[in-house]
């Protein structure tokens, strides 16, 4: 369970990203974040993961309050955590099958079971025949689909999407999204952030719409 | 825990690649630390060989009790068995003025010296050898002897002696000294490796913090580096004193046998070498877990 309590969040010099905000998001629930751009979305994503701190109230992700934590304990947070980030972090120094074993060299995953588990994640996304390529010669939206499967390759039980779908075409964003809900139908909690709201609507799920930090109506 | 030992193999492997295949730039920086740690290793075995040397010497230092002209037979017993109780006297002999006379009549050839000189001029003497090698009791000891009645001095024959103990230990000093010193820039110079090596590679730290990788994952791999860095620096700088020795000491023993001296540098031996090289070692990944603790924090989220 994620749950945010009266979360307030304020960049070093900046104004506030979040405002005051209160809400849960249950386990196993899949959510969309939806609002325009600066809104708080990918800001309201890396307090879950533990990558940014709020400035007031608590961050409670499987009833540990990140706010509390020392540095060397959230990683062991994070490890349970897959994240697509908006701007990809992709390593330019190693090709497409090492980017997505990164996350089971970390978690410590017996190297045979992780190959197969690395190829599983790479088919999702449609980049198995990818995987001996350096991440330069990927077009934009590889990158992203190499960024999403590196996300899910290690089966999290949290997956958070910010704007996964931003450079790829409708169709394959609909296979994006029919990956994510075969995440949430095993039991994973999803949340999954766009600032257009037309792909969302036709999952019927609940919407949380942000608007300068705050609850839009 | 095999994953766990698999982890370390692998960081071990890729670290000891990138050493070796690493460009000329840090080739130097790694022959810049053999010689450092070349220069208090050469210094130890010179001392170390000179020590073994002087130890060998059968000339030890020795002390002559002159007597007075007018000491009788009493007294001489009387230094005697002063001397056979003392602890600290390893062995004596007694040469008596008519010896002595003798002796010195026949080794330079100036029969009937003492008639031509009225008498025999030379004193009785006692030639002991002590225990002791340390320069301090020596002084302590000869002091000690030439207060003792009838006796008209003690003299330490052997001053040369002192000098080489003394030239021993401020060697032993000044091996320590620069081994500190270098052990210091080991740490140094590693420190800085590991940190320009971060600073490189600042992007993969980040991405592997954001999802999830402990310290100790993202430590690994410097201190892998900076243990082999450590490993074959030390190995470089052992080769370097084993050639200086193999160099020098057709030239040393030649120099010695003028002098009828066996002399000659040592070797390393197999703790001492183990020793070095653990040291070295150690003190390179002392700066390296430097270097990780103060910049790793400032990479990343946190
Ligand atoms: N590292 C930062 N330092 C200072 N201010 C920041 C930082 N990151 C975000 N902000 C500010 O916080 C606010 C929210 O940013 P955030 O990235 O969460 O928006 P977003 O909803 O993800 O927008 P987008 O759709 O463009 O990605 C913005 O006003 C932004 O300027
Ligand atoms: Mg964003």
């Amino acid at each position: 369970m994620i749950q945010f309590d009266q979360v307030t969040k304020r960049y070093p010099g900046g104004n506030e990203a979040l405002k005051n905000l209160s809400f849960s998001i249950e386990t196993g629930e899949m959510v969309f974040l939806a609002g325009p751009s600066g809104a708080g979305k990918s800001t309201l994503l890396k307090l879950i993961a533990g990558i940014e701190r709020a400035t007031q109230g608590g961050v409670l992700v499987n009833g540990q309050n990140l706010t509390r934590m020392r540095g060397n304990q959230i990683c062991f947070v994070r490890q349970h955590i897959g994240m697509v980030f908006q701007d990809h972090k992709i390593l330019f120094d190693r090709n497409v099958f090492d980017n997505v074993m990164l996350p089971l060299d970390i978690i410590g995953f017996d190297r045979r079971d992780a190959a197969r588990r690395v190829r599983a994640a790479l088919d999702k996304v449609g980049l198995l025949g990818r995987e001996k390529s350096m991440p330069i010669r990927l077009s934009g939206g590889e990158q992203q689909r190499l960024c999403i499967a590196r996300a899910v390759v290690h089966r999290p039980s949290i997956l958070l999407a910010d704007e996964p779908s931003a450079n790829l075409d409708r169709a394959y964003a609909l296979d994006i999204m029919e990956l994510f809900k075969s995440f949430h139908q095993v039991g994973a909690t999803v949340v999954i952030s766009a600032h257009d709201e037309t792909l969302m609507e036709d999952y019927g799920r609940r919407i949380i719409r942000l608007r300068e930090g705050q609850f839009a109506a | 825990m095999r994953h766990f030992f698999y982890l370390h193999a692998q960081s071990a492997r890729s670290a000891l690649i990138k050493i070796l295949r690493q460009p000329f730039g840090s080739l130097l920086n790694l022959l810049m630390l053999s010689v450092a740690l070349a220069l208090p290793l050469s210094l130890f075995l010179a001392v170390a060989s000179l020590q073994d040397w002087a130890g060998r010497l059968t000339a030890t230092p020795q002390i002559t009790l002159y007597m007075e002209q007018s000491a009788e037979a009493a007294d001489i017993s009387a230094v005697n068995t002063t001397l056979h109780k003392h602890p600290e006297v390893q062995s004596f002999v007694f040469i008596s003025k008519g010896q002595a006379l003798k002796e010195m009549e026949t080794k330079n050839g100036l029969q009937g010296l003492s008639d031509g000189l009225g008498g025999n001029p030379l004193p009785d003497a006692f030639v002991v050898t002590p225990t002791t090698l340390d320069p301090h009791e020596l002084d302590m000891l000869q002091k000690e002897l030439s207060g003792l009645p009838m006796v008209e001095s003690a003299q330490f024959d052997a001053s040369w002696a002192k000098r080489l103990f003394a030239l021993i230990s401020l060697g032993h000093q000044l091996t320590w000294f620069l081994a500190g010193v270098l052990g210091a820039a080991l740490v140094l110079v590693t420190h800085n490796t590991i940190r320009m090596q971060i600073l490189a590679r600042r992007d993969e730290i980040e991405v592997t913090k954001l999802i999830g990788a402990p310290d100790s994952f993202i430590r690994r791999p410097f201190m892998y580096h900076a243990l082999w860095q450590g490993l074959v620096a030390a190995l470089i700088a052992w080769g370097l004193t084993c050639w200086l020795a193999l160099a020098a000491n057709p030239a040393i023993s030649e120099f010695a046998r003028l002098y009828n001296e066996q002399v000659s540098l040592r070797m390393l031996r197999p703790t001492e070498l183990a020793a070095f090289i653990a040291g070295s070692a150690l003190l390179a990944m002392i700066g390296a877990r430097m270097a990780a603790d103060h910049h790793l924090r400032r990479v990343g989220p946190r």
